[in-house]
C-alpha cells in the first residue's frame, strides 16, 4: 500500500526496493542514479516493472517511460512532477 | 456425399496460391470474423471479416501496383494488428514480395533493418499513418534508402479508392515473402518462402494440429516473427477460424490477458516460445485469473527455443486448477528455412518427456541414464509432418545415423523453402546437402543437433550454428561481441566471445567474456566498465547478459587466423579455465 500522498522520494524508494528484489545479482549496485539498462532491464522486465509501479501508485503509466526517463531518480521526478502532477494514490 | 467441412478441406489443399486461399475464405464465409485485435488492456479494438479483409487487400493492392512491378519488394513495418494482414495480402495480390520486419526500437542505434534494406532493395515501405507521421517520425530517416517510397496503408486515399483490384495470379513457385530471421545484423539472410511452401506447411500444420473452422486462436506472437504469422495468423485463415491478436508488449506486461482471452473467446489453439509459459507462471495473479476456464484450450504449441521439461510441468501444474488439461501441451520444432514447422505432436497426445544419460549425450548417444545425477530430461518435439522426412546425419562425414544417435537434423519436404535471397553460396550450403551414399535427393541442413527415437519422435539436444536464442528470438554472437567492443576503448577489438550456457531451470543464460587492452588493464575500473557493457547490450539487443567477465589480454583461444574460438572459450568458461583480470 502506498502512503496517502506519494512524494518523489517515496517513488524512488519503492523503485530501489523493487529492483533490489528483482534484479537478483549481488554484483549490481542499485542506487537512484543507476540506469535501467545498466541494471539489466530489457523490454520484458521493464514492462513488468511499470505494471507493478502503476499498481502500487494506482495510476496508469506508459511502458516507454523507462526509456524516456532512464534512471530511477529521473523516472520518480517525472512521475511526481510530470503530466497530471503527483498521482492520487488513495483511489487504487 | 461429403460433409461441408470435408469439402472445404479438399478444396483448400488444392489451391494454387495464398491469394486464392483468401478469395476462397471471402466467398465461403464472407461475414465470419477473421481477426479481432485487442487493446493493451484486453478490450476489443478492431475486427475484420474475411470478406472485408479481401476487399481491403485488393483495394490496397491496386495502390501498390501503381507504384511497383510484380517481383519488387515491400517492407512491412507494423505494430501487431489487422493493418499488417491487409498489407501482407495486398502485396500477394499485387505480386509484390512482402518483407516483414520488426519496427526498430527507438533507443537502439544499430539493428538489422538497414542491412535488410540493402539486401532486398525494397521499392516500398508499408506502414500505418500513426507510425509514419506521428510517434515514429524517425523511421523514415533511419530507413533512408534510394528509391524507397513510404505508404501508409490506412490513410484516406486507401478508403476512398475503389479502383480495379490488382489481379496478379501467383503460381506455387512464386516467392510470397522473405523471412529475415537468419544471419547476423551485418549479413542478414532472407529466406525465400514460396506460395507452394506456405500452402504445403499450412496443410501439414492443419493435419498435425487437427485444426478446423472451430479452432479459434489467441496470439500475442508478433506478426513479423514467422511463428506469429504462419502458425497463428495464416493457419487460422487457412482453416477459416478466428484469430484474436494481443499486442506483444501487453502480453509481457500482463500475461494473464492472454489466458483470459483464451477463456473468453473459447479458443482451442494458443502457443508461443518456451518463455511465454514461464512468464504466465511467474507473473500469475489469482485476482486476475478469477473465473477463467481454460478447458476449451486443446493445443498449446511451444517452440522457437528449447522446450524445457520443467516449464511444461510448472505450467501444467499451475493452470490445471483453471481447467488446463495436461495433454494440451504440444511441443514443436521449426525454422524459417522449413517455412515454419518441421516437427510436431498430435492433438491431445501430450508431450513426450524422456530421461536420458547426460554423459551419454556428451558422447552423442541417447542412452538410459545410470544414477539420478546422470539423468537429463529431454522433451520430444513431435515427429516429421505429412509428406516430409527428417534424417539425423553426421555433420562431418554426412553419413546417416541410426536411431538414438545424436547428429545434425536434416529435412526434406515441400515445406523446405527456395533458399536465401540473392545468396547462392549460402543457399547451396544450407538447402542442397546430400547424404553420403544415398540418392540424389537434396536436404535442408538445420544446424541443430538432435536424435530420433524408435517411434520417430525428434529430440533437440544442441546446435552447431553460432546462434543464441533468447525468448524465441535469434541473436548472433558476432553482433553482441561487436556491441561490447564498441562500448569502451579499453576493450579489445576481436577479443571477446558471447555464448550461452544451459540452465535446466532458467533456459539459456548469456555469458560475455572480453579481453582488456594491454595498455589499459591497470587504468580501468572493472565495475563501471561491466555496467557499461551490460547497458550497451540491453540497449542494442534487448537481452540481459547473466555474467560479464573481463579477461587479461590474450586469454581467449583463437584460431591461427585470429578468429575467436567460441566453443572452446565456452568450455574454458565452464571449467573455470579463463584468465580473468
Amino acid at each position: 500500500m502506498p502512503p496517502a500522498r506519494v512524494t518523489e522520494a517515496d517513488i524512488r524508494d519503492w523503485c530501489i526496493a523493487y529492483l533490489q528484489r528483482t534484479v537478483d545479482n549481488p554484483s549490481i549496485a542499485i542506487g537512484p542514479e543507476a540506469n535501467f539498462a545498466e541494471l539489466g532491464l530489457d523490454s520484458a522486465t521493464s514492462a513488468y516493472f511499470i505494471v507493478e509501479l502503476e499498481e502500487w501508485l494506482g495510476t496508469e503509466l506508459r511502458p516507454e517511460l523507462v526509456f524516456e526517463y532512464p534512471t530511477i531518480s529521473a523516472l520518480a521526478h517525472f512521475i511526481a512532477n510530470g503530466e497530471g502532477g503527483i498521482p492520487d494514490a488513495g483511489s487504487g | 456425399m461429403p460433409a461441408p467441412a470435408d469439402r472445404d478441406v479438399a478444396l483448400i489443399a488444392a489451391l494454387p496460391s495464398l491469394t486464392a486461399l483468401l478469395r476462397h475464405r471471402a466467398v465461403a464465409q464472407p461475414d465470419d470474423r477473421a481477426y479481432v485485435a485487442l487493446s493493451d488492456r484486453g478490450g476489443e479494438e478492431r475486427t475484420i471479416t474475411f470478406g472485408e479483409l479481401e476487399r481491403r487487400a485488393a483495394t490496397l493492392a491496386a495502390r501498390i501496383a501503381k507504384r511497383a512491378e510484380p517481383g519488387a519488394r515491400a517492407l512491412l513495418l507494423f505494430p501487431m494488428g489487422i493493418d499488417f494482414l491487409i498489407a501482407f495480402f495486398a502485396c500477394l495480390y499485387a505480386g509484390i514480395i512482402a518483407v516483414p520486419v520488426m519496427v526498430p526500437r527507438r533507443q537502439s542505434t544499430r539493428d538489422a533493418s538497414r542491412s535488410i534494406l540493402a539486401d532486398c532493395e525494397p521499392r516500398l515501405a508499408l506502414t500505418t499513418s500513426e507510425l509514419l507521421s506521428g510517434i515514429r517520425g524517425d523511421l523514415v530517416r533511419r530507413l533512408d534508402h534510394a528509391g524507397l517510397e513510404w505508404l501508409a496503408v490506412d490513410d484516406a486515399a486507401n478508403a476512398a479508392l475503389r479502383a480495379d483490384p490488382a489481379t496478379h495470379e501467383a503460381r506455387r513457385d512464386d516467392i510470397a515473402f522473405l523471412q529475415y530471421t537468419s544471419g547476423s545484423t551485418s549479413a542478414p539472410k532472407g529466406v525465400m518462402v514460396s506460395h507452394g511452401n506456405l500452402l504445403a506447411n499450412l496443410e501439414m500444420i492443419r493435419i498435425a494440429c487437427g485444426n478446423t473452422r472451430a479452432s479459434t486462436y489467441v496470439s500475442w506472437v508478433p506478426l513479423y516473427h514467422d511463428m506469429g504469422l504462419i502458425l497463428n495468423a495464416l493457419q487460422a485463415l487457412y482453416v477459416g477460424a478466428l484469430c484474436v491478436l494481443i499486442p506483444p508488449l501487453a502480453f509481457l506486461q500482463r500475461p494473464w490477458l492472454w489466458l483470459r482471452a483464451i477463456s473468453d473467446y473459447r479458443a482451442e489453439v494458443a502457443g508461443g516460445p518456451n518463455f511465454a509459459f514461464d512468464l504466465c507462471v511467474d507473473r500469475q495473479r489469482p485476482e486476475q485469473l478469477a473465473g477463467i476456464d481454460l478447458s476449451c484450450w486443446k493445443l498449446a504449441f511451444v517452440g522457437a527455443e528449447p522446450v524445457l521439461a520443467r516449464t511444461v510441468e510448472r505450467f501444467t501444474a499451475t493452470f490445471r486448477a483453471y481447467g488446463f488439461a495436461p495433454r494440451t501441451m504440444w511441443p514443436g520444432y521449426g525454422m524459417a528455412e522449413g517455412t515454419l514447422l518441421i516437427s510436431g505432436g498430435r492433438r491431445g497426445q501430450g508431450p513426450v518427456v524422456r530421461s536420458v544419460s547426460r554423459t551419454g549425450l556428451l558422447r552423442h548417444q541417447a542412452v538410459p541414464h545410470g544414477d539420478l545425477g546422470d539423468a537429463q530430461p529431454v522433451v520430444g518435439c513431435g515427429r516429421a509432418l505429412m509428406g516430409e522426412e527428417i534424417a539425423i546425419v553426421d555433420p562431418e562425414s554426412r553419413v546417416r545415423l541410426a536411431d538414438a544417435r545424436v547428429g545434425e537434423i536434416w529435412v526434406s519436404g515441400p515445406n523446405v523453402a527456395l533458399g536465401y535471397w540473392r545468396n547462392p553460396e549460402a543457399t547451396e550450403a544450407t538447402f542442397a546437402a546430400r547424404i553420403a551414399g544415398e540418392d540424389k535427393r537434396v536436404w535442408l541442413r538445420t544446424g541443430d543437433l538432435g536424435f530420433l527415437d524408435e517411434s520417430g519422435e525428434l529430440f533437440i539436444t544442441g546446435r552447431i550454428k553460432d546462434v543464441i536464442i533468447i525468448r524465441g528470438a535469434n541473436h548472433y554472437p558476432q553482433d553482441i561481441e561487436d556491441t561490447v567492443q564498441q562500448s569502451h576503448p579499453a576493450l579489445r577489438r576481436h577479443g571477446g566471445a558471447a555464448f550461452t550456457v544451459a540452465d535446466d531451470e532458467k533456459g539459456e543464460q548469456l555469458v560475455i567474456v572480453q579481453e582488456v587492452e594491454r595498455t589499459e588493464r591497470h587504468r580501468i575500473e572493472p565495475e563501471p566498465l561491466i555496467r557499461q557493457i551490460r547497458e550497451a547490450i540491453v540497449t542494442e539487443h534487448d537481452i540481459v547478459p547473466q555474467e560479464i567477465a573481463l579477461l587479461r589480454p590474450g586469454a581467449l583461444p583463437k584460431t591461427t587466423s585470429g578468429k575467436i574460438q567460441r566453443a572452446l572459450a565456452r568450455q574454458l568458461w565452464l571449467s573455470d579455465g579463463l584468465d580473468r583480470l
